[in-house]
């Protein structure tokens, strides 16, 4: 796919995502998604894969993951919020049962779940878009329209590596 | 005792479904795991690098892609069981390294014990010149 198509497709669903009050999962146009209602208990997926447990999931800092009626481990990867997961929307769910409205992506390099939406299980309640990243990281670092280009640890690092991540390393200013 | 009692009452308890893993060696490039399977851009080398540590910082858990493309996702590096938007692998995003570790291979995902990095040669794949800084350009 040319560079230009793929970020007019990036920017598409950004401008519908930002609006879209996640109903139901949106299709994104990813190689092998498939919409979903993903239900299930939250679980730390370290936890869950070799019994190194700690409280309350990891406190946001473990990825997580929904285990299926049977047996079955989806990790969620993706949440609602450009270049960021779905931890804190997770994340208060830990040991409990929830419907996850999203796209379950079973690529042959790796199957995960994008959730746009959550709610508890058996709620008759609308789905939450799950967006708290931005929340919360609006609560840490104040308002930024750009989550990723204000970041003081992503600026951090970008200043000291550089943006191609070998120092002295300069892209070629444009044409 | 008291770990045992938050955990139970957290709901987390005791995965029934642990399991043990195998010793491996993995090679290749560290990345964030979306962009290396959504297609919407260029996920590879140093037109990636920025992208790359804003996923990861943004919690996106992080892979190692081998030569072959599989995915191996990474779980825990030695005794740093963060995985969420841990600096320290944020710092090595785009790096081309090799890993020694334990693979637990489960319901489609290939995930990663690291328990240490034997080698990391920092960016080394130049891609930039063809494919610019994604996904926004410069």
């Amino acid at each position: 796919m040319a560079r230009a198509t793929r970020l007019a497709i990036f920017w598409t669903i950004a401008v519908l995502g930002a609006g879209s009050p996640a109903l139901a999962a949106e299709p994104w146009g990813i190689p092998h998604e498939k919409p979903l209602v993903l239900k299930g208990r939250v679980v730390d997926a370290l936890c869950h894969l070799t019994k190194r447990c700690v409280p309350d999931c990891g406190g946001g800092k473990r990825q997580l993951g929904v285990v299926q009626a049977d047996g079955s481990f989806r990790l969620v990867a993706k949440g609602n919020v450009d270049f960021a997961a779905a931890v804190p929307d997770l994340i208060g769910f830990c040991g409990k049962e929830i419907e996850a409205d999203g796209l379950l992506i079973e690529n042959p390099a790796i199957t995960l779940f994008f959730v746009q939406g959550v709610r508890a299980a058996g709620s008759s309640e609308p789905f939450v878009a799950a967006e708290r990243f931005k929340t919360e990281w609006e609560a840490r670092n104040g308002k930024a329209e750009e989550w990723w280009r204000a970041d003081p640890e992503a600026n951090r690092i970008l200043a000291e590596d550089g943006p191609l991540g070998i120092k002295g390393l300069t892209p070629k200013p444009k044409p | 005792m008291l770990v045992a009692a938050s955990l139970l009452c957290a709901g987390a308890a005791f995965p029934a479904m642990a399991q043990d893993g195998r010793r491996v060696t993995v090679s290749g490039e560290i990345s964030d795991t979306w962009c290396s399977i959504s297609g919407l851009m260029f996920a590879k080398g140093t037109a990636h690098h920025q992208c790359a540590v804003w996923c990861a910082l943004g919690g996106i858990p992080v892979s190692i892609r081998d030569a072959k493309g599989d995915l191996y996702l990474i779980l825990k590096i030695g005794d740093d069981e963060d995985s969420v938007a841990n600096p320290r692998i944020a710092r090595m995003a785009t790096h081309e390294v090799t890993v020694d570790g334990e693979l637990l291979e489960r319901d489609g995902v290939k995930y990663l014990l690291v328990d240490r990095i034997a080698d990391d040669k920092g960016v080394i794949t130049m891609t930039h010149d063809e494919h610019g800084i994604q996904p926004f350009g410069n």
